[in-house]
């Protein structure tokens, strides 16, 4: 089984909020100096499952990124997961892209990577939040997309068994394949790299590719990006006091009921 | 191309909260734009939606069919895509939710079209539509421009009072065909609820975290939901330690909730948390740390150790009661 993974470089989501900076254009959040940017979560949960796909199946796994030269971090980490093959997209032009922008470069990719039976992302990145990229590649390259899937349940020739989950409980899918499955984190645990693994990394070369190795449609924005504003890291919490912390648990109850709020 | 469109959520007891709560952020829109509102619906029984859908639409559409249940995307996109050719919206928006997360995306990329997921408010400017929403945990608030036809965005309720107007003035059938299944649902299995109010709607919300000091203690958090009618959820760190299913799990890769009041103990704030509470009316943190992150976020605060302070919150608030 050949699979594709698509993965994206983010802010470590595990940072307090307040904790980014913004680059110069103020378009974009970086990592605070000195902190690792990091694989977005969903992402891992992805190449986990198509990892795991692979060593049961047989096949290849193919990592993708679009980002800037920082994210051959990101694809390190994937080879040293244990991906076969990582390729970054990576153009002056595509640094500021839309979620649609971003779809279609990814899908471009895609179908020059050659012949495959599954395409797995994460349901959403952990920075913007939106979960758009993965239907835009869906729709882009004609697949079927399911999302979010929180279990392969079976392998068929032709098809897969997914569940998705849904607002109170999941659907158990039959799915033709080739298709495209958004991965949610109730999926499995991503394995961390081994030493070996790390060391195979440092020496697999990762692929580059720009604008002019990929036939990509022009890309008229739809979502134009106006500004971001990082939330002023000020406490407004009004303290509740107290001689003891029973004494502060009484009082806070005091100041709910007279809020009105319980 | 004019007007603004909902698509609002239809449940069997009814439309939802939250698309009256979108209807005022919309009418709001419409009025800016010099617009006409309308709504739409999409499902299997829209009956009681249809009657309680009253915000003063100049048109409300309405597509049923046995075929929208269960739920596939592709079932809702053609539905939606033939109501947005039939109304010709220039905007047209959608309560955010678990479903509309999947298909409205999908609709957009179909369409070729701009979306913005999961915002929180609007703005125009000279006829542009500009929508912010809390990004990278609510640590930063991001400001967009949508373009195409219809711009789009899925709306998350929180902050908005639901709109009560009249009923609408016509009501529009239209009949969509099935598409092609592209998927087959074998079954559809319900999650054992763990009975309480439901995290998502619930109003009143207690969250714990590391800081609540394990499973010994955990009946701290439980004690107060009983005896605050609350539901109870979870920061990351104890749903993976496997403590609380990951149902209750608050935040990115759990859910986000919008009650009236949060009670957050022993969670530090940390950004994945953070963006599942961006909707909260009030924040109470309590945590010994007092240079925790939650207190950014929080209105009330309480340095001290949960497991002196909840006990005596429990007693106050019964006595109070009585």
């Amino acid at each position: 089984m050949n699979i594709v993974v698509t993965a994206k470089q983010v802010v470590d989501p595990n940072l307090p909020p307040s904790y980014v900076d913004l680059d110069p254009s103020g378009k974009r959040i970086i990592s605070p100096f000195g902190v690792q940017p990091v694989m977005n979560g969903y992402d891992e949960n992805a190449l986990e499952a198509a990892l795991s796909l692979r060593d049961a199946h047989g096949g290849r796994v193919t990592v993708l990124s679009l980002g800037d030269d920082t994210s051959r971090g990101t694809l390190k980490h994937a080879l040293a997961m244990g991906a076969d093959a990582a390729v970054l997209l990576n153009d002056p032009d595509w640094l500021n892209l839309d979620s649609a922008g971003v779809g279609v470069v990814l899908a471009a990719a895609i179908r020059k990577l050659g012949p495959f039976d599954l395409v797995l992302c994460g349901r959403q990145a952990s920075d913007s939040d939106a979960g758009q990229v993965l239907y835009w590649i869906a729709e882009s390259l004609g697949l079927t997309a399911v999302c979010p899937i929180a279990k392969i349940e079976a392998v068929e020739a032709s098809n897969l068994i997914v569940h998705r989950l849904a607002e109170e409980g999941f659907q158990r899918l039959r799915v033709g394949l080739p298709a495209l499955l958004g991965v949610s984190s109730e999926m499995n645990e991503p394995r961390v790299p081994s030493l070996k693994g790390t060391m195979v990394a440092g020496r697999t070369l990762i692929a580059g590719r720009t604008a002019r190795d990929l036939d990509v449609p022009s890309l008229q924005p739809k979502v134009e990006l106006r500004s971001l504003a990082i939330q002023k890291r000020t406490s407004r919490a009004k303290l509740i006091e107290g001689a003891s912390a029973a004494a502060k648990g009484a009082a806070l109850a005091e100041k709910l009921r007279e809020e009105g709020l319980i | 191309m004019a007007g603004i469109l909902i698509f609002g959520e239809a449940t069997d007891s009814g439309i939802s909260r939250a698309t009256l709560q979108i209807a005022t952020a919309a009418a709001d829109l419409a009025e800016a734009l010099g617009e006409p509102l309308s709504g739409a619906l999409i499902g299997s029984q829209l009956g009681r939606a249809a009657d309680e859908f009253h915000c003063g639409l100049a048109s409300l559409y309405l597509v049923e069919g046995v075929h929208y249940r269960p739920y596939t995307a592709e079932a809702y996109v053609v539905a939606a895509q033939a109501v947005i050719a039939t109304a010709a919206p220039s905007v047209a928006l959608f309560v955010q939710g678990p479903d509309t997360r999947d298909w409205v995306p999908q609709l957009a990329a179909r369409i070729g079209t701009g979306l913005v997921t999961d915002c929180t408010g609007f703005a125009t400017e000279r006829g542009s539509l500009i929508v912010s929403k809390p990004v990278n945990g609510g640590g930063v608030l991001a400001e967009f421009i949508v373009h195409g036809t219809p711009r789009m965005a899925t709306v998350r309720p929180g902050d908005f009072q639901p709109r009560v107007g009249p009923a609408s003035a016509e009501r529009i059938h239209l009949a969509v065909a099935p598409p092609p299944e592209r998927v087959t649902v074998l079954a559809e299995t319900a999650l054992q609820s763990s009975g309480g109010p439901r995290l998502k709607d619930a109003k009143i919300v207690i969250g714990g975290g590391r800081g609540v000091g394990g499973t010994n203690n955990w009946h701290l958090i439980e004690d107060t939901a009983a005896v605050l009618g609350a539901a109870i959820g979870c920061s990351r760190p104890i749903a993976d330690s496997g403590c609380v299913p990951s149902t209750h799990q608050v935040g990115l890769s759990g859910t986000s909730i919008a009650p009236d009041l949060y009670v957050a103990v022993g969670i530090s704030g940390a950004a994945q948390h953070l963006a599942g509470i961006t909707a909260a009316k009030t924040v109470i943190a309590i945590n010994t740390d007092a240079s925790a992150d939650i207190f950014m976020r929080a209105d009330y605060g309480v340095v001290d150790d949960c497991r002196e302070v909840l006990p005596a919150f429990i007693e106050r608030v019964k006595q109070l009661r009585t």
